[in-house]
């Protein structure tokens, strides 16, 4: 432990919170040496310039949220706590724009922003969120329909590479081509190419009014003419749901005086006994019950497909995504040929399913990630954002390192 | 009438360009190679004239298998090459390499698969942008980016440049509208980029990079559901000031328009000079705000922003009963870049991005600076989103007068650098831009930047010299690596 | 035309933005930068920076049809139509062509611009088409291995009725409302002279007296448009002398309407005929044209017929003429108008293209045919008596034949009554 008590001094000089780290705080059971818990961006820096000197395997963590996704680590020395980076940079309500430090709880920066009449138009299916696993995982919710996912809305993102440089792409306008965009790139990167320690991303007002607009379905077809229905129509919803089991609802937003009409022309698409309401239906914006979480891509035809292999535990939106669930205490080949079947099914439709949390024995029996159609030019990049293969490596597709 | 090989006019070229083209033709065959001095030369620039290089040789090839296999015989011959599509670019993106191959995809134009359960279209990369909305239009349907430039520029270039246009307010840009990308990669693989696959979203970054990172030959776009209604009025204020008052209302009402679109005075007037739009006559600013969506929803904003313009001081406002009176109102500000020419011999068009709180502070310092040089400036833009298109107006008979009009037109980007913005927000950094890009990033900005293009490109063959002002050298290439790494199995250094 | 001195300035107007490129006929089908007009200026540019006229560039300046697409297309008011003609004249002028082309040129020029030779291929062409010898002809491809150009202009040749000859004047029925002068054409007189009888007819009964100058011959249109700009101005000449005694110039055919409106350019430096050029060009109208700002007088029969208009190049692009046809066809009572997609597009013929170049010319007409047939419309009209050639021979060559007609036959038909029998059962 010579080498670690060095490391321990040497991210000391540069980092104010830094100790040994705690056996419970394990990513997927392995445990880090040391964690270091930055509260600048040169802080930061400095912990990931240690961290190269040294060759630390590096893992960053926010709320811990989705940190049992992905794979274990390869290594784990140094986990970087971003807790402490939680400012509130800039809000300029004026530009719909707003910069915040990756520590910031997603809860906590929608509150600032409410003051103002304002959102982040990012869903929270995991209270606890950082802003920064947000992106580190590209985690998004029901608006997902009309909003899309973080690389549609982080126009600006600060990084600490691996070899502690910190480097900026994007800024803080909502249009603007001036080099490349590595704010998209880092969408759902899982901290492999860098610490994300600052982003900017452009802001929506908060509607003056909201309905959900829900139908218990019965069966895959229904699900499908009712989803059909509602995306091939001018009501422009926000967010377009199937709920397993057997529920399709349907989010508004907008003017109170237009808002009811439009409900009421959603009920008509949707058929059969749909009901409007002013909050959301039960499951609303949460991933499907279980112990493993299957994220699949599945465009609006491959719906009857994934209700038919998938069972219950199911959410999908209408943009062509959503998420299968498996109960506590399946077996790993239960698991193994439900991920097959989906993986099939899915594939005609040019989709395709990657398990996001597991079991330890379900997450050793299934190939997680599937086929990943542009693996060796992934791993090329990897290489060149972390050559010395610290950051986070095995985590993510591939085992890339 | 169709030309045949033309390989014997290929005098004058290097061996090396002299085999290979030979090579390209016996690869691809038929006319699609061209190596004509004359011919060549219609190919020296793209829609920004003041940069040209004639290509060493065009190839015109029809697949993305012939698009790789020239990729691959300039990997072989170590020979440049840049891709074009429509060549409306505004920024030398499409600018060829004298001693390199220009790839055009002008022939790779098949709309290969329009899927509306689905939303989307399959398309090649020559397809032209408003095409994409022609074909789907009965459908109930449209392709949302809207380049002034649509009716011609390819969606192969709109995916390089992550092409935007008066309406991405609202829609956002090609990034926003492209789910995947079948790109020939600079070793002359074809691999699917795709927004919402396993793995590094390398779709992300690929939309954007001006063709540095390697040719797209097959593009799957979003189609988003045309709106149920839309409603344009036209207001006119007195001042720029006035008309920027408007737009901070409405923006802080809430309201997320369709489009915001302003033009100032002498803007107002090259429209008038070129297509009669006869906007209000004595106005100083004009402002074009168009809402779209449920009706309902629309009908109640926009009576909102009709007050808000009267509020903020607009003296006329109009309002569009119909798609013809919409296209009259659109009419002036879409003739606005080319209707400039009619109000002075030469001009620069310039893009840059502010905050659009920073509106009235950087009009006030442009005019301040148009004041100085005695350089007129004429200013359109896109007031929802604060992308300025100062058109920089100049006699290029004059001598000196290009170098002054550059002069202000550079003056400009600082001042959008300055207050936080961006030095192009849809136009690129091409060749033209690519001097600035250190004023607005770091040096580390850069180099990371970079990082991605070695991963893509270390042998720095597609399309070199753009969007970096310094190419950032690769060291080892690492992808070629054979083996299991040289860290593999070390894991523990404890 | 203002000498050459022009030439710098009008092509610094092009800004190479490319708004030109989709409506390009030969740009859609090759997809190639030379063979657009951003790429054909391009060229122009390289020939007035001292460039040779080389057999490259030449070709591609061949290739370009004058459709004028381009010109409706230019944001930045190019004048391509004044480019081309010069550059034509250029071309012409230092360019040696190849003994062939220069037969087969040659030829066209000696026999389309003059009605009496054109007259006299009327008959052999007439018994040609009776004896069944020209399905024999075409079957066996002869004449396409003699020379393909002689082959297209067998081709287009219209199935020919008895040319009734008009009267110097045609009376108007009930009050006058005006009085015009009528240009008859050397290919409309001589192989759609029942266009001219229809547009006689429609105009008198819509209350003109109609005068047919007698010593009118061609109007120079085909000469001006492919470099022959001398020939051409001694044609305008003849013409102007023709008609400047006239209040108003009827013209029914589209590429006739379009040189007239261009006399004032085309003399503007010869002192001693600008002005009156001038004049001519001020009052010539397009039949749809005059007959829209006249107003409508005589009742509208009901035409139960569905009708696709194709626009003309020469008269939407080169004289702006797109609404007013469309809205006579639709002042008809039960006529439906269908659009033809990609209206903008040439449909190959342009004057003499169709001969000189005809694989290009086929491949645009089977191109146009494709829309006019997807329309579904049982009778094509167009004001062209080249287009309707072409469109109709393409048509007839994919297998799904359609009657055409000219505005002025709709016209006729409905104010005299006759039915839709009148114009589909013509066979073609
Ligand atoms: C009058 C005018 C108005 C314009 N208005 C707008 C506007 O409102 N908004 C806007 O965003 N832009 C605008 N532009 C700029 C331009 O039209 C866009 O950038 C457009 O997307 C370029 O498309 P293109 O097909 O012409 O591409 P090109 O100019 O041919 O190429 C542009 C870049 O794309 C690369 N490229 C082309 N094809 C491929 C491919 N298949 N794979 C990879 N790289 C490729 C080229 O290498 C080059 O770097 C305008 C241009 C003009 C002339
Ligand atoms: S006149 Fe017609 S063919 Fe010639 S360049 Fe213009 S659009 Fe093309
Ligand atoms: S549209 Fe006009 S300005 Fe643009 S390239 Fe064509 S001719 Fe030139």
């Amino acid at each position: 432990m010579a080498t670690s008590a060095k490391a321990l001094d040497a991210l000391a000089a540069v980092c104010g919170d830094v100790r040994p780290g705690e056996p419970e705080e394990g990513v997927l059971g392995v445990e880090p040496a040391l964690v270091a818990a930055p509260s600048s961006v040169d802080e930061a820096a400095g912990v990931m310039r240690v961290a190269a000197a040294l060759g630390l395997a590096v893992v960053p963590r926010g709320g811990e949220t989705r940190l049992d996704w992905g794979a274990p680590p390869a290594r784990c020395d140094l986990l970087v706590d971003t807790r402490r980076l939680d400012a509130l940079l800039e809000h300029t309500s004026g530009d719909l724009v707003v910069s915040a430090q990756a520590g910031m709880p997603m809860e906590r920066l929608a509150e600032v922003l409410a003051e103002r009449g304002q959102r982040l138009a990012l869903d929270v299916p995991l209270p606890g969120s950082t802003v920064g696993g947000t992106i580190a995982t590209a985690a998004a919710g029901p608006l997902r329909t009309l909003y899309g996912t973080p690389r549609n809305l982080v126009i600006g993102l600060t990084i600490v590479r691996a070899d502690g440089q910190v480097a900026r792409s994007g800024g803080k306008v909502v249009k603007n081509v001036a080099g490349y965009d590595l704010g998209r790139l880092f969408c759902g990167s899982f901290g492999t190419l860098g610490l994300i320690v600052e982003a900017t991303f452009r802001l929506h007002p908060v509607p003056a009014a909201r309905a959900w607009v829900t139908r218990d379905v019965d069966g895959p077809k229904q699900a499908y003419e009712a989803v059909q229905a509602v995306l091939h129509s001018p009501v422009a919803a926000s967010a377009v749901e199937y709920i397993g089991p057997g529920k399709v609802a349907v989010l508004l937003e907008g003017v109170p005086d237009g808002l009811s009409l439009r409900a009421r022309t959603t009920a008509g698409l949707l058929g059969g006994d749909a009901e409007i309401g002013g909050d959301p239906p039960a499951g609303w914006g949460r991933y499907p019950d279980g112990t493993t979480l299957i994220d699949v891509t599945a465009p609006p035809t491959a719906l009857p497909d994934l209700l038919a292999t998938a069972g219950t535990a199911v959410t999908w939106n209408g943009d062509g995504h959503g998420h299968v669930g498996l109960p506590a205490g399946s077996p790993p080949d239960v698991a193994v040929r439900l991920l097959g079947a989906l993986r099939d099914v899915l594939g005609a439709h040019r989709g395709g399913a990657v398990v996001r949390y597991a079991p330890e024995d379900v997450r050793e029996a299934v190939d997680a990630w599937g086929p990943v159609p542009a693996l060796a030019l992934m791993r090329r990049v990897k290489d060149q954002f972390d050559p010395d293969h610290r950051l986070s490596p095995g985590r993510f597709v591939g085992g890339i390192r | 009438m169709r030309m045949l090989s033309e390989l014997e006019d290929g005098e004058g070229m290097d061996s090396v360009l002299r085999t290979l083209a030979r090579d390209l033709d016996v690869l691809l065959g038929g006319d699609r190679v061209i190596t004509d001095p004359v011919r060549l030369r219609t190919y020296e620039c793209d829609g920004l004239t003041n940069h040209r290089a004639t290509p060493g040789i065009v190839v015109l090839p029809d697949s993305a298998e012939q698009v790789a296999g020239v990729v691959r015989e300039c990997v072989r011959a170590g020979v440049p090459y840049v891709a074009r599509g429509s060549g409306t670019g505004l920024s030398g993106g499409a600018l060829p390499r004298t001693d390199g191959v220009l790839i055009v995809t002008s022939r790779m134009r098949r709309i290969l698969e329009i899927d509306i359960p689905n939303q989307r279209a399959v398309v090649e990369p020559g397809v032209i942008n408003l095409d994409v909305t022609r074909a789907v239009r009965a459908d109930g349907y449209y392709f949302a980016p809207d380049p002034s430039s649509q009716q011609i520029c390819s969606v192969g270039g709109n995916v390089a440049e992550n092409s935007g246009g008066a309406h991405c307010l609202k829609y956002g840009f090609t990034a926003h509208h492209v789910l995947a990308c079948e790109v020939v990669t600079p070793d002359g693989e074809i691999v699917e980029l795709a927004a919402d696959g396993p793995g590094y979203d390398l779709l992300g970054v690929f939309v954007g990079a001006e063709g540095t990172l390697g040719i797209t030959t097959k593009i799957t776009v979003r189609l988003t559901r045309v709106p149920q209604t839309v409603q344009t009025l036209l207001a006119a204020f007195e001042s720029i000031e006035a008309g920027g008052r408007a737009v901070s209302a409405i923006i802080g009402a809430g309201v997320v328009p369709a489009a915001i679109e302003m033009m100032d005075a002498l803007s107002i007037e090259a429209a008038e000079a070129a297509v009669n739009c006869a906007y209000p006559p004595g106005a100083g600013a004009v402002l074009i705000v168009e809402l779209d969506g449920p009706e309902p929803e629309v009908a109640a904003q926009f009576a909102d922003v009709e007050r808000l313009c009267r509020d903020a001081g607009a003296f006329e406002i109009r309002i569009a009963a119909d798609d013809a009176e919409r296209a009259l109102i659109w009419k002036g500000r879409k003739s606005a870049f080319a209707a400039v020419g009619r109000i002075s011999p030469a001009y620069i068009v310039q893009d840059g991005v502010i905050p659009r709180t920073a509106l009235p502070q950087v009009l006030a310092r442009i005019d301040a600076l148009s004041a100085e040089s005695g350089v007129r400036v004429a200013n359109v833009f896109h007031a929802g989103d604060g992308n300025l298109h100062p058109l920089v107006l100049f006699d290029d008979a004059e001598p000196g007068a290009a170098e002054r009009a550059e002069e202000v037109s550079g003056a400009i980007l600082d001042l959008c650098i300055e207050h936080g913005g961006s030095i192009t927000g849809e136009h690129g950094v091409g060749v033209d831009k690519a001097r600035y890009m250190p004023r607005m990033f770091t040096e580390a900005d850069l180099d990371t930047m970079q990082m991605v293009r070695c991963g893509f490109d270390p042998g720095g063959l597609c399309n070199p010299g753009k969007v970096f002002p310094t190419p950032r050298l690769c060291g080892e290439v690492p992808g070629v690596r054979k083996g299991p790494h040289p860290f593999e199995g070390k894991a523990d250094l404890f | 035309m203002s000498g050459h001195d022009d030439l710098p300035k009008l092509l610094g107007d092009c800004v190479h933005c490319g708004f030109c490129l989709p409506t390009c006929p030969t740009y859609v089908l090759w997809g190639e930068e030379m063979d657009s007009p951003r790429g054909r200026i391009h060229l122009m540019q390289q020939h007035a920076e001292g460039a040779p006229m080389s057999a490259p560039m030449v070709k591609h300046f061949d290739a370009c049809l004058g459709c004028m697409a381009c010109v409706t297309a230019c944001p930045s008011g190019v004048q391509y139509d004044r480019l081309i003609e010069m550059t034509r004249a250029q071309v012409e002028d230092e360019h040696p062509r190849p003994l062939r082309d220069r037969a087969v040129r040659e030829a066209i020029f000696r026999l389309f611009p003059y009605r009496r030779r054109l007259r006299a291929l009327r008959g052999p062409l007439r018994a040609y088409q009776r004896t069944g010898l020209d399905r024999l002809v075409r079957r066996t491809g002869v004449l396409e291995r003699v020379s393909p150009s002689l082959a297209a202009m067998e081709r287009l040749a219209p199935p020919l009725g008895r040319a009734p000859r008009l009267p110097e004047r045609v009376a108007a029925r009930g009050e006058r409302r005006a009085t015009v002068a009528m240009l008859t054409g050397c290919v409309q007189g001589e192989f759609f002279p029942e266009v001219n009888a229809a547009t006689a007819r429609v105009l008198a009964l819509e209350g003109c007296d109609v005068l047919i100058p007698k010593g009118q011959g061609c109007c120079g249109a085909l000469s001006v448009h492919s470099g022959r700009a001398e020939e051409g101005r001694a044609f305008a000449r003849r013409t102007i002398e023709a008609f400047e005694s006239a209040d108003v110039v009827v013209v029914n055919a589209a590429g006739c309407g379009s040189a007239m409106k261009e006399y004032r350019t085309l003399l503007a430096d010869d002192p001693s005929w600008a002005r009156r050029a001038g004049a001519v060009s001020g009052k010539t109208r397009d039949l749809a044209e005059f007959l829209l700002e006249l107003g409508p007088r005589a009742a509208r029969r009901p035409l139960p017929v569905t009708v696709a208009y194709h626009d003309a190049c020469h008269l939407s692009h080169a004289q702006g003429v797109r609404a007013q046809p469309r809205a006579l066809l639709s002042g008809i009572p039960e006529l439906t108008v269908r659009e033809v997609a990609d209206p903008d597009i040439c449909c190959g013929s342009a004057g003499t293209y169709n001969v000189l170049n005809p694989g290009t010319a086929a491949e645009l007409g089977d191109r146009k045919a494709g829309n006019v047939a997807a329309t579904g419309a049982e009778l094509l009209v167009a004001a062209n008596p080249g287009c309707t050639m072409q469109i109709a021979t393409a048509l007839r060559r994919r297998g799904t034949p359609i009657a055409v007609a000219h505005t002025a036959e709709v016209l006729d038909a409905s104010l005299r009554g006759l039915g839709p029998d009148a114009l589909l059962g013509r066979a073609w």
